[in-house]
């Protein structure tokens, strides 16, 4: 097995992260700082700072220490030019004092030089770049998953607490972010044998489910955790699940954090934790002469690692000795108070801080206790625990030096050193989090796990403030961060098709995404018809001859019941009481602030059945709009969604009675079905609703029948209307028929403030009826006279027309809008609808509308383009 | 926001399944003055406590309900089939 690092191969063994088979092979550094460009190696070797981070198959910013090495792999270095041992770009750390603490605020206080020096900066200072990946973007996926108790952390206390909660009987989920459990008893290799032993209990229990190299990157209202599980099946990178636990228990444990002295950044020093994982978990020898920096327990147990791994330990020194790590880019030296010792690797055993992150975030605080040296949490909300070295319960502080220093790094991830600190105090940022914004300390990719104890102790230190009145920056999920792949989760783009799709695809349909829906935007029979083309011919036929288009897409509601009419005369404006069976009315929805929100048919089928149709995008909406009206009121009203179980065409042209009447025995004569009627009645083999309804300005019947019957009775209708020249027509003919006899389209034609006075339908809003949804408001509307605006139609003559949203300008200002505009074939030039202030809304008023830059003069007209007596309708 | 509400007829959800549908407040009579009806439209009280709610149950029952939440705490104490209030 191997992977490729910068072209070179490296070998892996079993159990090997991309960062362990790299330093098995000889790489020290790993990458070079945000700002300086300093080289960096291997730090903490647990997924918590930032120096390891490099590009996985493309993906930037991995780190390369929690992440397990595959055969194959594509790993660059990030962050440097040209390679990561000689970096050009590390010349910018000799010029520092240019870069001061808070310098972009007081350097760039001109705007024009900040947008100068923008990109340089953008390309100098920052972190990985998105390469595409040749295997192609992951998968990822979602779950949700609960049980009674969550234990996050799979150490000893979170193993003991989740056989303690299993005892109990409930379900447990124990997540662990390692590939083993057994938390810091893994790396520092101590009790193996009990440790084992508990583990085998944990997996005998039927009860608990273990999931391993899941991190927990949030704590949410309501008990929910966000996990982010890596690799959980072949192809796919990522799992996030929605964990919903009872009660949750938190056993996250310490981690370790550097100490501050001159150069501790310098490649090959690094926590003693690190170097245990080197040793205990790769079996690699991390250097050969070492300085252990340690008071206490952990410098005894790291410098017994250290000589049974074959590492010379040439001294132990006292946290408060340390004057300077020596070297260039890489570590040569410790130099203390009690001398200077020649080293490639210094051992830093610095203070522990409880990784109480989920526990902040569950709304506990964190109090600082003098006695263990360690911000604990306190007041824990019901239901949230926590128990394991996340208490804190530390037996004594580390004593620590706090050098003032401009080589000595606080933060690691953007380069602020101890001096950055103070001079950001100086400034007058002597709160914490302000400190935190101007200095940027915290705040990298770390998300302050490796700075932040330092960072509060030397703002506490200068401020002389306390620990606890200095307090803490505030842990926000995600926390370590989640790829926005994860969020995105699955692939899954929904698609909702009609029942006659395959046989648009047939006839070459070029589709248009209407919402969820796709619908044919024209036809394209032969492959090399353009779309002007198919369109004019499309409007043709329908002019001329016969057309069909599917209006499947269109919601489509039944409402039945005693009290169905009542329920539509409150939530319309006009009156459907009134309104004979075998009769359809257009039909407009207002809220009570009287903006029109829906518009469509009501048909009455039977005195206490109605059929409804809605606008494709707004089903729902309008279903939701008539049950919430309904409810607590016990009217007998049943509203059904029908709209999947119906089919729709709309039938028009001269020739479309000549059609239908080919497949129906209903009489289809003007008198026997007038305009605005509708019949039940079969239609070639099925069953079907038709209504005879003019949305595209010609004679016609909307037909909805089963689904089942979708392709069907399509085909039997372009059939039947072969030998009168029909064609199949789609949404964009439809659009110019519809625009030419002015018929609005809602959510186009009129905004989320627009009422029907502004859409000139006054005729729609039936003022004398008791009551209906935006009465109040379209009677103040009428008492007022004031109109905000007002929809008319427009001509312009030639051949340009302006864009949709084109400004009406009158003496260089905007006072209006083009909402829809199309070169009508039948008035031989531009046509649109545009909102203009209401004194324009006259016959014949000119009015100024921008095309393509140039302010050319439009006509207003308040009739129909096309046939404005409605005559052919009634044909 | 990830709390849960309880719904009478499917049980605790998550509120993602849910649509909002506002504070319950009476509707003004169609003849109330203008300043009421502006109030009623445009206006919301925002309660910092216990708060009336109308709920959409979208990815569940498709039910209205109502809802008695804490809208500090995000506690929904109870929850109610709309015009069936027990309390």
């Amino acid at each position: 097995m191997s992977f490729k690092f910068d072209g070179q191969d490296v070998p892996v063994q079993a159990g090997d992260t991309v960062a362990s088979a790299l330093y098995r092979s000889g790489q020290r550094i790993f990458s070079r700082s945000f700002k300086y460009h300093r080289p960096r190696g291997l730090l903490c070797c647990s997924g918590k700072c930032p120096n390891c981070m490099v590009n996985v198959d493309g993906s930037p910013n991995i780190r390369a220490c929690v992440t397990p090495a595959r055969n194959g792999m594509v790993v660059r270095h990030q962050n440097a030019w040209p390679s990561l041992d000689s970096d050009a770009l590390s010349i910018t750390q000799h010029f520092d004092f240019l870069m001061p603490a808070g310098w972009y605020y007081k350097v760039f206080t001109n705007p024009s030089t900040w947008h100068a020096v923008e990109p340089h900066i953008r390309k100098i200072a920052g972190l990985g770049e998105i390469f595409e990946n040749p295997q192609g973007i992951p998968d990822y996926e979602h779950a949700w998953m609960h049980t009674e108790t969550a234990v996050i952390g799979g150490g000893p206390a979170g193993i003991a607490a989740a056989l303690e909660a299993a005892a109990k009987g409930g379900e447990v989920v124990l997540v662990d972010d390692q590939p083993e459990l057994g938390g810091h008893l893994r790396y520092q290799k101590r009790n193996a044998s009990a440790l084992d032993d508990q583990i085998a209990a944990l997996r005998s229990q039927a009860n608990v489910r273990v999931l391993q190299r899941a991190s927990c990157f949030g704590l949410y209202e309501g008990n929910l955790l966000g996990l982010l599980l890596a690799n959980p099946h072949e192809g796919a990178a990522e799992r996030l699940i929605h964990l919903r636990a009872q009660e949750i228990v938190v056993a996250t444990g310490a981690y370790e954090t550097p100490l501050l002295f001159d150069n501790n950044d310098l490649v090959g020093v690094m926590l003693s934790t690190a170097a245990q994982r080197l040793i205990n978990v790769h079996a690699i020898v991390p250097g050969s002469r070492a300085v252990i920096i340690a008071h206490g327990s952990q410098g005894e147990d790291v410098n017994a690692d250290l000589r049974r791994a074959g590492v010379s330990v040439v001294a132990t020194v006292a946290p408060e000795d340390v004057v300077a790590a020596k070297g260039f880019g890489s570590v040569s030296g410790l130099k203390s108070k009690k001398g200077t010792f020649a080293c490639d690797l210094v051992v830093m055993c610095g203070p522990r801080v409880p990784d109480a992150g989920l526990l902040s975030q569950a709304g506990g605080k964190l109090a600082w206790s003098d006695a263990r040296g360690a911000f604990a949490p306190v007041n824990l909300p019901a239901n949230i625990f926590a128990v394991g070295d996340v208490l804190g319960e530390f037996s004594e502080p580390l004593p620590r030096n706090f050098p003032d220093s401009k080589r000595a790094f606080v933060c690691i991830c953007t380069d602020a050193t101890s001096r950055d600190l103070k001079q950001g105090i100086a400034d007058g940022f002597e709160q914490i989090e302000t400190l935190k914004r101007y200095t940027t300390t915290t705040m990298g990719p770390c998300q302050g796990r490796m700075c932040q104890l330092n960072a509060i102790s030397v703002c506490s230190r200068d401020t002389g403030r306390t620990m606890n009145q200095t307090g803490t920056t505030t842990s926000r999920p995600p926390n370590p961060g989640v790829t926005l792949g994860a969020l995105a989760g699955a692939k899954h783009h929904p698609i909702r098709r009609t029942p006659m799709h395959h046989a648009h695809d047939e006839l070459g349909a070029v589709w248009l995404d209407m919402s969820e829906w796709k619908r044919p935007r024209y036809y394209n029979p032969n492959g090399k018809t353009s779309e002007s083309e198919g369109v004019a011919a499309e409007y043709r036929a329908v002019r001329e001859r016969a057309g069909l288009i599917d209006v499947g897409t269109l919601g489509k509601l039944r409402v039945r019941g005693k009290d169905a009419a009542k329920l539509l005369d409150k939530v319309y404006t006009n009156r459907f009481s009134d309104l004979r069976p075998g009769r359809v009315r257009y039909a407009v929805i207002c809220d009570d602030a009287g903006t029109i929100l829906d518009d469509g048919t009501v048909s009455r089928i039977a005195e206490d059945s109605f059929f409804i149709t809605t606008t494709t995008g707004n089903l729902d909406f309008v279903h939701q709009w008539f049950d919430w009206w309904l409810a607590g009121t016990g009217w007998d009203v049943r509203v059904t969604n029908v709209t999947g179980g119906l089919a729709s065409v709309n039938l028009a042209g001269p020739k479309a009675r000549d059609v239908l009447r080919k497949l129906t025995d209903v009489d289809l004569d003007t008198k026997a079905f007038p305009y605005m009627a509708c019949r039940e009645a079969r239609v070639g083999e099925t069953s079907a609703v038709l209504l005879r309804i003019g949305f595209v300005g010609e004679t016609g019947w909307e037909i909805h029948y089963p689904a089942e019957y979708g392709e069907q009775l399509w085909k039997a209708l372009l059939e039947a209307g072969a030998e009168f020249g029909i064609l199949p027509f789609g949404v964009e003919a439809q659009r110019l028929l519809r625009l030419e006899k002015r018929h609005v389209i809602v959510g186009v034609d009129t905004d989320a403030l627009t009422n029907p006075y502004e859409a000139d339908m006054a005729w729609i809003a039936k003022l004398d009826k008791e009551d209906f949804i935006g009465k109040a408001a379209l009677s103040r509307a009428v008492a007022s006279g004031a109109l905000r605006e007002k929809l008319v139609g427009f001509i312009l003559e030639g051949k340009e027309i302006p864009e949709d949203g084109a400004p009406v300008v009158e003496d260089g200002i905007p006072v209006g809008r083009v909402t829809s505009s199309r070169y009508s074939p039948h008035r031989r030039a531009g046509i649109g609808l545009a909102f203009v202030p209401p004194e324009k809304a006259t016959e014949g008023a000119p009015i100024s509308v921008r095309v393509n830059g140039l302010l050319r003069t439009a006509t207003v007209t308040l009739e129909a383009f096309y046939d404005s007596e409605g005559a052919r309708l009634r044909q | 926001m990830s709390f849960l509400i309880p719904c009478p007829n499917c049980g605790a959800r998550s509120v993602y399944e849910y649509r909002f549908g506002g504070e319950l407040k009476p509707r003004p009579g169609p003849a109330a003055p203008e300043a009421q009806w502006h109030e009623y439209s445009f206006n919301k009280v925002n309660q910092a406590g216990e708060q009336t709610e109308w709920w959409f149950h979208r990815s569940g029952c498709k039910q209205w309900i109502q809802a008695s939440r804490n809208t500090v705490t995000n506690e929904v104490h109870r929850t109610w089939i709309a015009g069936e209030d027990p309390a």
